[in-house]
Parts: structure tokens; C-alpha cells; sequence
């Protein structure tokens, strides 16, 4: 027998957070066979977001319909998410691991004294419970745990999972009431909110994704190439040798033997053969993608993925799929 | 004020990753521990908080086994905190985000903590949930992703900025509340020699941990793997740029999940 | 039975110099070993963080550490750039002499607001007409009433060109020879005493060492240390303190040597196999690896044996004597195992070559220690 599942929404503007729609079809997963998946969403003017739950293949939605949520801290919502949760009878809790659903899972766990996971990239139920896979120590391992108890909830890493196709059922709203909720969650307030800002990108040496330009750039102007991909990846910008030596970039933004060794989950070396100098300072990188005209470039030994061609076709048309995907 | 900054000692990020010998876990042996990076964070911003309110204070507290755990609270101390607790971890696998909040949970409680601070997530389980768990269990507000803290003194709030998907978010808060810092005004202060040495001179208060608080284990670690070496690239096929492109982007979504 | 494990003080003491190491120094120790700039905000921090005066007590506002503590740091440094760690630590040895022969009076009065502030101090021994021998020293101190009056030439000074206050070994009358030596310590700020340019070096290219003159220095004779021709002794048991550092100094480059030999050769492919399995390669790799173990355990060996309260001449002059001729050939051999990439200035090994070079001059010869050693050897045999 399969467990009634409670999906977490998060919505802004009336929209269904992406990763909401990825959570709602990891929920209608787990729940396959003769579980139930019910919808939770909390806040003013919810319907919309609600409707989109339906459209994704769930029907079944609870929804606090109070302003207060709009502006408070995800703890709030979190014990309005667990009141539902033992409402319906669900055992377990599946959310977008967002900066919202992150800080909502741990007060779900402590009001349940149940097992969480966030940052899950797989997860799978059975009879027993849930069992999860995670990156942790950065991307460099990953650990598979099992969750054990009646109940728990798990918050899955943004993009990790599929968008679900779209199968339109019936929507059907349960509006309840907020539950008791101590005065002191509402006590922290969100005021305004800066739109992201062209800004700086992150820094090299911590960024979650480095996009790194080479010698096959041809020439200084070339590189914002390197400049937009990383814009549309939020990626932190770094440079083979030769093209600080030639004065395109500062030395700073050297990955190499002589600059910064770098980790990233992802790196994407555009225009980079691979010289030893610069393997030894991004090797270590979890994820490493390659795009060079030369198909034997010792750069796609160490790579995972490659692009073999022409720099100045695929990355205009990477950058433009990146900001297709993101909605950018 | 009375500020609270909790620390966790967590592998040193060049460490070499080995997998345990029932390879369920990290294999501690030759690993060397550091106060983890956000907590870093956490530590700074409570000196700075600290320093622009006279007569504050900054009291560390962690949770671990020895000799580590008390290593990253004399590190705190050389830093500039004025007391440290520690909570001795029993042996065994380490606890989860749960069981960890439980047991900081408790001496904080006893003492005053007008504000308690955590790095936003230790680099090590990477779970990021302890801020939430304490704030439930000390019945007070959380905010996680937190930039840019101060406090406002003539409305005695906390002002903040929260980094989100969307951009960052303006934030005021009243105390007694915890946060998950993401990043303090500067970058984390390096402790000085005489700091260090005076650091091995300060009595850390050591608090028994309570049997109550481990209960059942929640979550059992079935399997800890290191990623396959590395054989070469997977070439991408395609006719147009713009399949390439798409190619790319949909295995580093799916299949290879690095995708932000 | 001997411990070789560190204590939890000693660990901290290492992650500071290391993360100050690799945060501060690794980040311009390219950048100043091409220009030959001498980085003062790097040495402007190191004094901040407690890292320059490392060998004088607290009470007068140094580190209070002892030989061993400051092997341990030193090291660390080392492995970030040899140069910059010889201008760090030159107060050490500058000061050493105040501390060993210098009176309650004068150590609060001259160290005490010295080590307050970002500063620093020269020792100069060494005179362009010979350096080994340095009971042949020709700098003149004339008595003249309550002063002293100074006048000759010391070379390859180091920080000498940005010195405030230099310890100066001078004669009292040459004819004495080792018994004539006396100590001074001379504010820069005194008239006639002239520092002359930084000199272009080989190695040790951030750090810097130049010429002073002494001119009709007046110098008061309550800055004599000691007693006159007490300064020759005083000299002898400065660089029994000074010189096992040196021994860390030389393993740190070395270390440093083997670390970028080793993960270039895992990298590196000849043959369809990384050169790191190569047998050729791995012979080196292991010698690199045992003579820096050596150098090592003989600096530790020798630190401990001074920090027991024991001169240690001996055990010092093996420390630095092995250290240093190792650190070259672990650099020469690291250089072999990059090939021709080895001699390219883009890679960081040739560097340590020429950095490794000096350890085995400075503060006291190679040809020296061996003599030394020798010395003290033949007195268990007489």
C-alpha cells in the first residue's frame, strides 16, 4: 500500500514555483499505485497556483488562504505544512529544495521527529520508506541514505528532476483555516524584495560553475562570449594562460598550475586545449564540459562531456538555450 | 547583545575523500577538521555584531565528538568568541540535522541568546537544516540565506537581506531569532598568534549529552561513493549548433544534475 | 620514548602559518619572484597576525614561541615562497642578539615599542671583505666618552634597505680579532648610518638585502649589548638559535618541490601512461620524499634538542646543513621530472631551484657547518 503523499507549492506572482512542478511529479511518483498526492499551498491569492497543480495531475489541493504567509519566514508555512500534512494522513512530505522549501523542511522534521533529506537528487519509496541519494562534501561524493520512521520529507534539489508532463484532472480546493501558529513566526518580515541584478557574478574560487575561455577565442573581444554564457549560468568567469598572459582577462581570473586551482559542480572550458599547466587547476571540478574545434584536444580526456566544433556557433546557441531553460 | 554562534567541525575542503570500510561513510582517518566555511561566516558577523554593540557578547556552541569539536571551539575562541560549549557527541554514526539541533538546542536554552547564528549549511552533509531545527525547538523565528546582517538599534530589530532565487529579499526581524548566515560583511578574520596560544588557556564548558535527545535513528546512511574516474568525454552528435546545445543542456539537467 | 605527533597547540600554530601561506604569499609569490618587489602588505599582515617577531617573549610584544614551535611555522611558510619567509623571520635573527645579551632595561626599551608596530630589524655580521669569517671583521667602534663612534661597511644585509634598527657587530680593535667584536644596536634614524640599494639576486627575489654603511656613527654605549668583544660569542649563539629555522626554511621549498613534481607527474602522459608510473620517475619521486622526511625529522630533532635548553651546535648545523642541500636537489630533481616545462619561468619549479640555492649560503655556509660539524664530532673522539 502506497502512502498519502503532501506536495509542498511555492508560488510567486500566482505562479507554481518550476520546482514545485518538479516536486508535484516526484510526488505523483512515489504515490504510483493507490497513494494519493495532495497539493499544499499557503498565502493570498493561491488559485492560480492551485490550478497549475491540477494541470500537473494534481487535483487534490489544501490551501491556507492568508496574507500573513505572503511576507513571513518559510517557518511559519511550515507548521501550516505540517498540520495539512497530518490532516490528509500523509506520510510523507516531498518540496522544491529552494531557499524557501530549505528552510521550511527542518522545522517540518523537528514538529514530526522524522527523518529529512534536502539537496536529493533521487529518491525513491517502497513499503519501508524513503531512500534518497545526495551529493554532499561539495559534489565530490554521494551518500545514499535511507529514511526511517512512519514519516518523512524531503526537499529535492532544484533541476535535478524532470518537469513533469502535463495531465490536467479535476481541481479540488480544500480551504482551510490556518492552524494555531505561535504569534513569534510572524515576528520576521520580508519588506521588499531587489529583483537579481546584473551584479558581479561569484567569485572564482567558491562559484558553483566556472565557465573558463582559452586561446581559441582568437581574439580579446571575443571572449564576452565567455562573458554571456556565465551571465546565463550565473557562473563565475576564469581564463587559460594564454589569455591573461595576452592581457585579455587579469591574472586573477587564471585557473592553472600558476593561477587558482578551482572545484566547481560544473566547469566548461570553451577554446581550452588542455595544456598540463591548466588541467592541474580544474581537474578536481565535479562536472567538466569541453567545447573545442579540435576533437583530439587532450582537453576531452579529462572532460565528461564534449562539444567537438566550431566555438563561435555552439556558444551563442548554448548561451541562448541556457536562457531559454532558466527563463532568462 | 547576547549572541549565539553554533560550529561544526567539518573536513578541510582539500581533503582527499576516502570511503569508510563498510562503505557507508566518510572515512575519518588523516582527515583534518576545520570550523566549516559558513560557520566561518557565522563566527565573523557574530564579532562584528559584537563589536558594533558595546557590551555584547558572542558565546560558541557545538555539538561533535572530541578532539575535533573542541578544536573548532578554541578556534572560535581565538577568533575572538567569549565562551564556548561543547556538547560531546557519543560514538558512532553522526547524528542527523534533528538530533543535531536537539543537542545544541539545549544548552542555548539555558543560556541568553538574543541572537543565534549557523553558517546557512556545513560543507560536509551539506544539510543545512539545523537553523530551522533550533528555531522550532527554542520557539523562536528563523530565517535561512541570510547577507548583510545588522541590527537597528533604535527599533531593536535585526535588518537583513535574504539571497533567494529571485533575488534578494529586504528582511527586519525583532529578537530573539536564529539565523542561517549566508555571508557576514567581510571576509571571515583570521585569528592571530597570541590569540591561538591564549585560546589553549580558556576553560570550554562541556555539557553531557542527553540520551533523550538521540532517540531512534531517522535516517540510516546506506552508502557513501566517490565519483568513477574519469575515461575520457562523452562527444555530443549533433547537426546544428543550436542540437548541441540543447544536448548539452538536457544531460547536465538529467543526467549529470549540475544544471542551475 | 620519542613523540613525533604535534599537539593540538603546535597543529594550530602550522594552520595559521599555512593558511596565511597560502592565502597571502602563494597568491604574488610568481608576481614578486619576476619583479623583485618586496610585498609589504604580505609583510605588513604577517606582522599583524603575530608571524614576525616570533622568537621574542610576549612581555615585550613577540610570539614567545620556541625553536620548535617556529620550525613548524616556518615551514609552512616556506612552501609559499622561500623569499618572503626570510624577510618574515630576519627580526628573529635580528633580534635574537638583544635577546640573548641584551639587559632588562635595554630589552623593554628598544624591543618593546619595536615589536608594537610593523617594523623591521637587520642583523649585520657580514662584511663584503668576508662573511664566513667573521672574527676578520673590519666595521670599527671607537670609544669616545660615553659613545661609541662606528664606522665600516656590511653587506648582503637581509631587509637591510628597510630596516629601523640594525644589531651591528663591530671591533673595538681589530688586532684582538674575535676578541675584539662588540654588538650595537643602531637606530636607522641615526646620522651617517646609509643603506644602500636592493641588491638583484638569483632567488629570494621578494625578500631583500642590501648594503649599509656606517659613517661616523655615534652610537650611545648604553646600546652595547654585553660587554666589549663579548660580540663574537654573542654572534655564534644568535645562529645556534636562528639556524635550525633555516633547516625548515630549506624543507619547506622542498616539500613544496615534491608536492608540484608529484601531481605534474600523475598529469603527465609519455608512453600512453602517466610519467608517475614510470619507473624512472617514481625512483626520484621516493628519494625526493625521503631526503625531505630527513631534512625534516633533523630539524624537528634539532629544535627540540635547543627548546631543552641545550646549545644544539651540532644538532643545528646538521639540520640546516642536510635541509639545504636537499631542498636543492629535491628542486633539481623536480625541475628533471617537468622536463623542459621544468625550466620555464611559467612553471613554479625553477624558482624553487633558485630559491632552494641561498639556504644552502646564508647564515652560515654549508662549508661552514661541515666544518662546525666536524668540530663537535672530534670531541667525542679526543
Amino acid at each position: 500500500m502506497t502512502p498519502t503523499v503532501l506536495v509542498v507549492g511555492e508560488s510567486s506572482g500566482g505562479r507554481l514555483a518550476g520546482a514545485s512542478l518538479e516536486a508535484a511529479g516526484t510526488a505523483r511518483r512515489l504515490a504510483a499505485g493507490d497513494g494519493e498526492v495532495v497539493g499544499f499551498l499557503a498565502g493570498a491569492g493561491t488559485g492560480a497556483a492551485a490550478a497549475e497543480f491540477a494541470r500537473y495531475g494534481v487535483g487534490r489541493v489544501r490551501v491556507v488562504d492568508d496574507a500573513r504567509f505572503d511576507a513571513a519566514p518559510a517557518a511559519a508555512t511550515a507548521h501550516a505544512a505540517a498540520a495539512a500534512a497530518d490532516a490528509v494522513g500523509a506520510k510523507w512530505v516531498v518540496l522544491a529544495g529552494t531557499t524557501f522549501g530549505r528552510d521550511l523542511l527542518g522545522r517540518l522534521a523537528t514538529r514530526w521527529n522524522a527523518a529529512a533529506a534536502s539537496g536529493v537528487t533521487e529518491v525513491a519509496g517502497d513499503a519501508e520508506g524513503l531512500t534518497v541519494r545526495r551529493p554532499v562534501f561539495g559534489g565530490r561524493a554521494t551518500e545514499t541514505r535511507r529514511l526511517v520512521g512512519d514519516r518523512a520529507a524531503v526537499a529535492l534539489r532544484p533541476h535535478a528532476f524532470p518537469s513533469p508532463a502535463e495531465v490536467p484532472v479535476a481541481l479540488a480546493i480544500e480551504a482551510v483555516g490556518a492552524p494555531d501558529i505561535p504569534a513569534a513566526l510572524f515576528g520576521p518580515k520580508r519588506t521588499a524584495v531587489e529583483t537579481a541584478g546584473a551584479g558581479s557574478g561569484p567569485g572564482l574560487a567558491d562559484a558553483a560553475i566556472v565557465v573558463s575561455g582559452g586561446r581559441g577565442l582568437r581574439a580579446p573581444e571575443n571572449f564576452r562570449l565567455i562573458d554571456e554564457l556565465a551571465a546565463s549560468l550565473g557562473a563565475a568567469v576564469g581564463a587559460s594562460r594564454a589569455v591573461t598572459d595576452a592581457g585579455w582577462r587579469p591574472a586573477s581570473l587564471q585557473v592553472g598550475q600558476t593561477g587558482r586551482a578551482v572545484s566547481p559542480q560544473l566547469y566548461i572550458a570553451v577554446g581550452i586545449s588542455g595544456a598540463i599547466q591548466h588541467l592541474v587547476g580544474m581537474v578536481s571540478s565535479r562536472v567538466i564540459v569541453a567545447i573545442n574545434s579540435d576533437a583530439s584536444a587532450p582537453i576531452f580526456k579529462v572532460a565528461d562531456y564534449g562539444i567537438a566544433g566550431d566555438l563561435f556557433e555552439i556558444v551563442p546557441a548554448l548561451t541562448a538555450e541556457v536562457r531559454r531553460v532558466r527563463g532568462i | 547583545m547576547e549572541i549565539v554562534v553554533c560550529v561544526k567541525p567539518v573536513p578541510e575542503s582539500e581533503t582527499r575523500l576516502r570511503v569508510s570500510a563498510d562503505g557507508t561513510s566518510l572515512d575519518p582517518e588523516a582527515v583534518k577538521f576545520v570550523l566549516a566555511g559558513y560557520d566561518e561566516s557565522a563566527v565573523e558577523q557574530a564579532l562584528l555584531l559584537k563589536e558594533s554593540l558595546p557590551g555584547s557578547k558572542v558565546h560558541a556552541v557545538s555539538f561533535g565528538p572530541a578532539p575535533r569539536t573542541e578544536e573548532v571551539l578554541r578556534a572560535a575562541i581565538a577568533l575572538g568568541c567569549d565562551q564556548a560549549t561543547w556538547v560531546e557527541a557519543p560514538p558512532g554514526p553522526a547524528p542527523d540535522p534533528v538530533a543535531t539541533g536537539r543537542a545544541l538546542a539545549r544548552p542555548i536554552f539555558a543560556m541568553p541568546h538574543d541572537l543565534v547564528l549557523c553558517g546557512k549549511q556545513a560543507g560536509d552533509d551539506e544539510a543545512g537544516l539545523v537553523a530551522a531545527v533550533l528555531g522550532e525547538l527554542l520557539g523562536v523565528p528563523d530565517v535561512g540565506f541570510v547577507v548583510d546582517l545588522r541590527f537597528d538599534v533604535p527599533s531593536g530589530r535585526l535588518r537583513f537581506r535574504r539571497a533567494t532565487e529571485g533575488g534578494l529579499e529586504l528582511w527586519e526581524a525583532p529578537t530573539p531569532c536564529v539565523i542561517g548566515l549566508q555571508q557576514a560583511w567581510n571576509d571571515p578574520r583570521t585569528a592571530k598568534l597570541p590569540a591561538i596560544l591564549k585560546s589553549r588557556r580558556v576553560a570550554i564548558a562541556k555539557v553531557p549529552y542527553a540520551p533523550e535527545d538521540s532517540s531512534a535513528p531517522r535516517s540510516v546512511a546506506e552508502k557513501f561513493e566517490l565519483p568513477p574516474p574519469r575515461t575520457g568525454a562523452a562527444m555530443i552528435e549533433y547537426k546544428t549548433p543550436a542540437e548541441a546545445a540543447a544536448k548539452l543542456v538536457r544531460v547536465l539537467r538529467e543526467e549529470a544534475k549540475v544544471f542551475p | 620514548m620519542p613523540d613525533f605527533s604535534l599537539t593540538p597547540e603546535e597543529e594550530s600554530l602550522r594552520d595559521l602559518a599555512r593558511k596565511f601561506a597560502r592565502g597571502e604569499m602563494a597568491p604574488v609569490a610568481a608576481e614578486c619572484d619576476r619583479s623583485g618587489r618586496f610585498p609589504e602588505e604580505v609583510y605588513r599582515k604577517a606582522h599583524g597576525l603575530g608571524l614576525m617577531n616570533l622568537n621574542v617573549p610576549t612581555e615585550y610584544g613577540g610570539s614567545g614561541l620556541g625553536v620548535f614551535a617556529q620550525c613548524l611555522i616556518v615551514e609552512e611558510l616556506a612552501y609559499a615562497c622561500g623569499g618572503m619567509t626570510t624577510s618574515i623571520i630576519a627580526n628573529c635573527l635580528a633580534l635574537e642578539p638583544i635577546l640573548l645579551g641584551g639587559t632588562a632595561e635595554q630589552k623593554t626599551r628598544i624591543l618593546t615599542p619595536f615589536c608594537a608596530d610593523y617594523r623591521f630589524a637587520a642583523f649585520c655580521l657580514t662584511e663584503p671583505s668576508g662573511g664566513s669569517d667573521a672574527g676578520a671583521l673590519r666595521t670599527v667602534a671607537r670609544r669616545d666618552g660615553e659613545s661609541y663612534v662606528l664606522d665600516g661597511e656590511k653587506c648582503f644585509i637581509t631587509n637591510g634597505p628597510h630596516a629601523e634598527l640594525y644589531t651591528v657587530f663591530a671591533t673595538v680593535d681589530p688586532s684582538l680579532r674575535h676578541r675584539g667584536i662588540t654588538a650595537f644596536v643602531v637606530p636607522r634614524a641615526t646620522e651617517g648610518v646609509l643603506p644602500g640599494k636592493d641588491e638583484e639576486k638569483m632567488g629570494h627575489r621578494a625578500s631583500s638585502t642590501g648594503t649599509i654603511r656606517f659613517e661616523k656613527v655615534r652610537v650611545p654605549a648604553t646600546q652595547r649589548l654585553g660587554g666589549e668583544g663579548e660580540g663574537f660569542a654573542l654572534a655564534m649563539r644568535t645562529l645556534d638559535q636562528t639556524r635550525t629555522p633555516i633547516g625548515a626554511l630549506a624543507t619547506g621549498i622542498a616539500q613544496a618541490a615534491l608536492d608540484h613534481a608529484a601531481r605534474y607527474a600523475t598529469k603527465r602522459y609519455t608512453f600512453g601512461k602517466p610519467i608517475a608510473e614510470h619507473q624512472a620517475i617514481q625512483i626520484k619521486l621516493a628519494n625526493m620524499a625521503q631526503a625531505i622526511r630527513a631534512a625534516r625529522l633533523l630539524t624537528w630533532h634539532a629544535a627540540w634538542t635547543i627548546d631543552r635548553g641545550a646549545r644544539g651546535t651540532l644538532e643545528s648545523s646538521i639540520a640546516k646543513c642536510f635541509a639545504s642541500d636537499a631542498a636543492l636537489h629535491v628542486a633539481d630533481e623536480a625541475i628533471q621530472t617537468f622536463g623542459g616545462y621544468g625550466y620555464m619561468k611559467d612553471y613554479p619549479v625553477e624558482k624553487l631551484l633558485r630559491d632552494a640555492k641561498l639556504t644552502q649560503i646564508y647564515e652560515g655556509a654549508n662549508e661552514i657547518q661541515r666544518t662546525v660539524i666536524a668540530r663537535e664530532l672530534l670531541k667525542s673522539y679526543d
